[in-house]
């Protein structure tokens, strides 16, 4: 059975949010909650991405005795498509290559956060901006132009693991796992938030010094921070390429990866999971909504649409940084406890010194 | 063949000079690193393509109106953009996002143009050179005459400027200490507008000789970028002697050790030549955070010799 038109553009519209949502999550606790300015976005999202179609693809046609004189690159179509045909009796298999590539993903996130951020953490945030941004570009030109690694500029098809559910509901069930995956990492990055550790965070990032006087290991927290949310980043890039089901390093540049995020994350609100989650969706929601009026425009000007939109963009976030820099969510003040709790706790404990 | 090399090493790195002491420049007054300095080069990379393509002028003679946009760019990023930030209030980081944004509306205006040129003029715009064009001086291209040449008439005049001139002199107090320069009537403003405009018209001559050395597209932008940042870094960041001799090795570095590293190796080395930059900002960072010009010489030569 067919899904009805409306649906799918409501699901594909839902899979990206979903992946852009993650991004600018990540993106939300590095710049919004700690202050680092990642430049370099593009990295942790295109490593996960790079990991997914370089590492899990192998283990599999390994595990499956795929014959070892087919290469994973140069017999990619052969590989991925009789995997593809074990896969599609192996819902269980499945779910697992798909669980252990994302955590792979995010190891590997990890590692790239950690390597990046390694020479600049100490020094003023511009340092950072600056290594993580080149960092990027040299990642993904390695992926360009290393065959071995992701098929270079080809790129590679990895192997589904939504086969099992069969093509016309396979949309549905990745955008329902993308879903699933922001919602978790919406919870625990809300956890984050609330806990001392978001407090401290936002200490660091609004005064390093009195951060340093209570005795709190500023660059150590950057670099933990850079390395999480490099981490959750990877997810989000390893989504993507199990949502095209192949990776290639033409997806990912700096305007997509870097730039989209920091505006979804500025525009929807700083330091505030909910305001990444609005930017994402109102920038996805916009961006739908121009792919469909493009080939309007596209008869009556001398050039790409495309780059209408990107000055659009650019505007629009200068703009907003002018007049309305706190986004469509503000931050929100530190949530306390309650007055009442506060005083009950304090009465309670002088009575039962009067007691004693 | 090393010789041919040491020839594009010497083109490379002059352009390199111009290209780190602009950032320099403006990172000294406005405490920032530019992310638009490279859009600044490749805008002028197509105008000079417009020039000497559509109108038949000397590629050479482009560096003048490529010198103007270059720095009309820049002043309309410094005068609209970044100083009614530092109004309000905005810290550095807000101030370098705003330069991303403004260099993805460079961007999509070079993309524009180029389209423009592409579609309209039928003009090759992605992946084009204009060595063609070249004139010959001595049976060598004259980029290799005129570029070093170019490059050093350019420092020297900004030296002189920022030394022997009153405006320069007073330019210099307001990088250096800008409250007191404007305690002693010196138009900060002025100033730093200035420096903008300086900036961007040297990113400008070098992007108007680039097509000239080397093949260009509209997202050569980001590459120029990590070998500016790179030398501005080993050059120390605020400093524009530092960024000079940080350019110069930049360029030197890559075009060697492209050069030698594809003889030795095999020619599959050539597109990862930004991992040089990329290992010498690296490096830089980890060994002397304030780059060359932060390290004590004379304790240094000391504890070496």
């Amino acid at each position: 059975m067919a899904l009805p038109i409306p649906l799918t553009f409501l699901i594909d519209l839902l899979t990206l949010f979903g992946i852009f949502a993650i991004i600018s999550m990540s993106l939300n606790l590095e710049f919004g909650y700690t202050g680092i300015p990642n430049f370099g976005k593009m990295l942790a999202v295109a490593g996960g991405a790079f990991f997914v179609g370089a590492v899990p693809g192998r283990v599999i046609a390994y595990l499956f005795n795929i014959p070892a004189e087919l290469d994973f690159i140069k017999n990619n179509l052969e590989v991925v498509s009789s995997l593809n045909q074990v896969l599609t009796s192996e819902p269980v298999i499945s779910t697992c290559y798909l669980l252990a590539s994302l955590v792979g993903a995010a190891f590997a996130g990890a590692v790239l956060g950690y390597v990046a951020s390694y020479p600049g953490i100490r020094l003023r945030g511009d340092y950072l901006a600056m290594t993580l941004l080149a960092m990027a570009e040299v990642l993904k030109i390695i992926g360009d132009n290393w065959e071995p690694f992701i098929g270079g500029s080809l790129g590679v098809r990895i192997p589904d693991p939504f086969r099992w559910v069969g093509g016309e509901h396979r949309p549905l069930y990745v955008a329902l796992t993308i879903l699933g995956v922001t919602a978790v990492i919406f919870v625990y990055l809300e956890l984050i938030s609330r806990s001392p550790l978001g407090r401290t965070l936002r200490a660091v990032r609004d005064d390093e010094l009195s951060a340093r006087v209570y005795g709190k290991d500023v660059n150590r927290l950057r670099m933990k921070t850079l390395v999480v949310g490099c981490a959750i980043a990877a997810i989000g890039g390893a989504l993507y390429s199990f949502l095209t089901a192949s990776v290639s390093a033409r997806d990912f540049n700096r305007v997509t990866h870097t730039f989209w995020p920091w505006v979804m994350v500025i525009v929807g609100g700083a330091s505030n999971n909910l305001g990444a989650l609005v930017g994402a969706g109102m920038f996805v929601t916009l961006r739908k909504l121009v792919t469909f009026y493009k080939s309007y425009f596209e008869t009556i000007v001398p050039f790409d649409v495309i780059w209408l939109e990107y000055m659009l963009l650019g505007l629009a976030l200068i703009l907003v940084l002018l007049y309305r820099s706190e986004g469509f969510i503000p931050e929100k003040p530190t949530k306390t406890l309650k007055r009442n709790y506060i005083v009950n706790k304090v009465l309670s404990r002088i009575k039962t010194k009067e007691g004693t | 063949m090393s010789l041919l090399l040491v020839r594009d090493a010497i083109i490379f790195s002059s352009l390199m000079i111009m290209l780190s002491a602009g950032l320099t420049l403006t990172y000294m007054t406005t405490k920032v690193p530019n992310f638009a300095h490279g859009e600044f080069a490749t805008l002028n990379i197509y105008l000079n393509l417009a020039l000497v393509r559509l109108l038949n002028i000397n590629p050479y003679l482009g560096t003048i109106p490529a010198f103007m946009l270059g720095g009309a760019v820049a002043l309309v990023l410094y005068l609209a953009v970044l100083k009614p930030l530092m109004n309000r209030g905005a810290n550095y980081v807000i101030l370098m996002i705003a330069t991303i944004a403004y260099d993805m509306i460079l961007i999509s205006l070079i993309n524009i143009f180029a389209d423009y040129l592409n579609r309209i003029h039928k003009l090759i715009t992605r992946l084009f050179q204009l060595k063609g064009f070249d004139i010959e001086i001595f049976g060598q291209p004259g980029l290799f005459i005129i570029a070093p040449v170019l490059a050093f008439i350019m420092i020297t005049s900004l030296y002189l400027f920022l030394n022997k001139t009153k405006f320069g002199i007073a330019m210099r107090a307001a990088i250096e200490n800008p409250s007191l320069a404007e305690v002693v009537g010196i138009n900060i403003n002025l100033m730093y507008a200035a420096s903008w405009f300086i900036s961007g018209g040297l990113a400008g001559v070098a992007g108007a000789l680039m097509p000239l050395y080397m093949t260009c597209n509209p997202d050569i932008g980001i590459r120029l970028l990590i070998s500016i940042f790179a030398a501005s870094i080993l050059g120390g960041l605020s400093n524009m002697y530092g960024a000079l001799i940080g350019g110069a090795i930049i360029g030197f570095a890559e075009v060697l050790g492209t050069g030698y590293l594809s003889t030795a190796l095999g020619p599959w080395v050539v597109p990862y030549r930004p991992v040089i930059p990329l290992i010498i900002m690296m490096l830089t960072l980890l060994l002397a955070p304030k780059g060359l010009a932060g390290i004590d010489w004379k304790r240094f030569m000391k504890k070496v010799g």
